[in-house]
């Protein structure tokens, strides 16, 4: 994240001088910072709403009954977390949420991310497991792109429903592309 | 069809399903349904607000980038790398900006329908390439800000690389579907 936030900002700013378009520049970081807060206040709500929800799913045992159920995919993906019921049930909410295109996805995958943190001791263990939410997430996989398909519907399409199958297969790609690199990535690692 | 229209409605669905659902579930199970709502709206809130750092962090990256000119100039350069592989010109901006901008790729998916309609030939790539991944950059902020992890090792590179590959994905299977 230190060379990708030095890089946006050293060539923006490089770029900005040479090209003489400061005033614009100085214009999109500030807006740029306040959209950020913007972002956070509309995202509260929804935080507040779906972590509300899991909490009584979690206190009703249905967060355990999901680690339960998933445990035969979520065994192999997540090795790290065999036997922590809390973090593997709250990352089968997450999966399920990003599979049905639903607003709970961000909102219990962070959640899910600091359960991982405090689950497990070992650092890299730790970071693995986090990073291989993340790239699920990151993917995106999605049984229904909707907000695409509303879109096609809108700008008129006559088969707006026709991209359905592509995405999701692109989705797969993609998710199985971000697996496989951490997956070397992690074994270069460990084998240091 | 009727698959797809089904997949469709079980993602609108499932939203009024849990909301009902898993409270009336825990009240049925005596968990304290309005006083452990709040517990966890709580939390949700602190959460939200432990990203806004990241989150700041990112977004002036993102604009710096974007405002200068140099996510333009990018684009330009993709393009000109990428044309001799057949992808359209008029795409590249999006699948650029893709990982970087949720809203600003939705914007530009949205220009390209409407400019050669959503069933031309570009309509399709540049709607499925919307569809294929998710914001790379946002994903990765936002998860990793609620922790509160800032070393992120190759996490923002897996997810980049995961978007590639959809992107590739995308472009093989608009290809065998205009041809």
């Amino acid at each position: 994240m230190n060379a990708v936030w030095l890089v946006l900002v050293g060539l923006g700013c490089a770029v900005a001088l040479l090209t003489g378009n400061v005033d614009e520049m100085m214009a999109s970081v500030l807006e740029g910072a306040d959209s950020a807060i913007e972002l956070v206040i509309g995202l509260a709500g929804l935080f507040c709403l779906w972590v509300g929800i899991e909490k009584l799913a979690e206190e009703s045992g249905l967060i355990k009954a999901m680690a339960r159920a998933t445990r035969p995919v979520l065994g192999v993906l997540f090795p790290e977390l065999r036997g922590k019921s809390k973090p593997l049930g709250t990352i089968s909410a997450t999966i399920v949420s990003n599979l049905l295109g639903l607003s709970s996805a961000t909102p219990l995958g962070t959640k899910a991310m600091r359960e991982i943190k405090d689950a497990l001791k070992d650092e890299d263990d730790r970071m693995n497991a986090m990073i291989r939410l993340v790239v699920l997430s990151a993917a995106g996989l999605c049984f229904f792109p909707s907000s695409v398909v509303a879109l096609r519907a809108a700008t008129g399409s006559a088969a707006p429903a026709i991209v359905a199958g592509p995405t999701v297969l692109a989705g797969l790609a993609a998710t199985c592309g971000g697996l496989s690199v951490h997956w070397l990535f992690s074994r270069r690692r460990r084998s240091k | 069809m009727s698959f797809l229209t089904f997949l469709a409605k079980m993602g609108v669905y499932s939203f009024p399903i849990i909301l009902i659902g898993v409270p009336l579930y825990a009240h049925l199970k005596g968990v304290p349904v309005y006083e452990t709502f709040i517990k966890g709206a709580e939390e949700g809130l602190r959460v939200a607000l432990d990203t806004l750092p990241y989150l700041v962090a990112i977004f002036v990256g993102i604009s710096c980038f974007r405002g200068s000119g140099a996510l333009e100039l990018v684009s330009k350069a993709f393009g000109f790398l990428l044309k001799p592989l057949g992808l359209p010109v008029d795409v590249i901006p999006l699948v650029v900006i893709r990982p970087i901008s949720g809203s600003g790729a939705l914007a530009l998916t949205g220009d390209i329908l409407r400019t050669y309609g959503p069933d031309s030939s570009m309509g399709l790539l540049a709607s499925i390439l919307q569809g294929a991944t998710d914001t790379s950059f946002f994903v990765v902020t936002v998860y990793f800000g609620a922790a509160g992890i800032k070393k992120t090792r190759h996490a923002l590179g897996a997810c980049l690389f995961g978007d590639l590959c959809g992107f590739i994905t995308a472009f093989l299977i608009w290809r065998a579907m205009v041809r």
